[in-house]
């Protein structure tokens, strides 16, 4: 019976496909793809802002703290207050002053100066598309 | 050209080949279209929601389980996309496609399902009528007879495809092939 009745549908005429929607459907999933990434990168972008927003203060507390307390502004006033001496003695001036750097406050500092400028450049980089993206776009979270 | 399988093509193109993809929705385009035209009747609209139906596949592909049948899976995606579409035009009663009261059951398992008569295929007007005589029908059971006999799928696949129970769609099958049959001779 199945062939009998798949005899009569061989008699239907299917409708044909419009010229054109194979490369419409292309297109739309190319925008898609384009879509889905501007959203990834929307959120790095403002996942990188919003990091380098809070580490920003956190790590320049931290950088003057350790200036503060490691001596090396003591160092650095002598130097300039008594430049003879400082010429004199240079090689241990130096020393003391490597000696007292705060390191670990200056590499944090550095790193996070790093992090917020390229945000800053990602953001010029891609500005319309992000915008075009936010405008366009409601953000679904 | 080597026919690669609708499952080959999804992992070669989950692995990089875009042409893979190509391939696949030149495969369905057809069948896609053609299942969304029967759904919604106009075809502005049937493309629209065509394109729709392989814009959510690509998105979908890497939730796809390449163990089960790609060809049931799209067509579960053609089918759902359609019935949004016509949700939110609410242009039909959705008891149409879902409730399956309010037939007489004993009156149409009685009547005799024997094959078609061989005058039927002789006829010049078969199209014509084959068209005039679906169109009368149901869209529930429109679906079922062109996903068995215009698809060639297993009640199986039309279960999943739709949604419901195998035995439902089975019943529907026997249901809408006597109401064809009815419609068919009512136009001789």
């Amino acid at each position: 019976m199945r062939e009998n009745f798949e005899k009569l549908f061989s008699h239907f005429e299917a409708p044909e496909p419009p010229a054109g929607l194979f490369e419409k459907i292309i297109l739309a999933i190319k925008r898609e793809q384009e879509l889905q990434q501007t959203k990834r990168l929307l959120f790095g972008f403002l996942f990188l802002l919003v990091t380098s927003f809070i580490a920003t203060p956190l790590s320049w507390t931290m950088l003057v703290n350790q200036v503060k307390s490691s001596g090396i502004i003591y160092f650095i006033s002598t130097a300039v207050s008594d430049f003879g001496t400082f010429l004199a003695f240079w090689k241990d001036f130096g020393l003391a002053i490597a000696e007292s750097l705060p390191v670990a406050g200056i590499t944090v500092f550095v790193l996070n100066m790093i992090l917020a400028v390229f945000t800053i450049r990602l953001f010029l980089y891609k500005k319309r598309l992000l915008v075009g993206y936010l405008l366009h776009n409601k953000l679904e979270f | 050209m080597k026919a690669y399988t609708d499952e080959q093509l999804v992992i070669d193109y989950l692995r990089g080949d875009e042409e893979s993809l190509e391939i696949l929705i030149k495969r369905y385009l057809k069948p896609i279209y053609s299942f969304t035209f029967r759904f919604v009747g106009d075809s502005q609209e049937a493309e629209d929601i065509t394109q729709e139906v392989f814009v959510k596949t690509w998105r979908n592909l890497k939730k796809f389980n390449k163990n089960k049948s790609f060809k049931t899976w799209i067509f579960h995606i053609a089918k759902n996309t359609s019935l949004d579409f016509l949700k939110k035009k609410k242009t039909i009663p959705f008891s149409d496609f879902e409730n399956e009261e309010g037939e007489n059951k004993l009156i149409e398992t009685l009547v005799d399902l024997a094959p078609l008569p061989d005058e039927l295929f002789e006829r010049a007007d078969i199209t014509e009528m084959l068209n005039m005589a679906m169109n009368q029908l149901a869209p529930k059971y429109r679906m079922v007879l062109f996903l068995r006999y215009n698809d060639h799928f297993t009640f199986r696949e039309i279960a999943e495809i739709l949604a419901e129970p195998p035995n439902t769609i089975k019943s529907r099958h026997q249901r809408a092939l006597i109401k064809l049959k009815r419609l068919l001779s009512n136009l001789k």
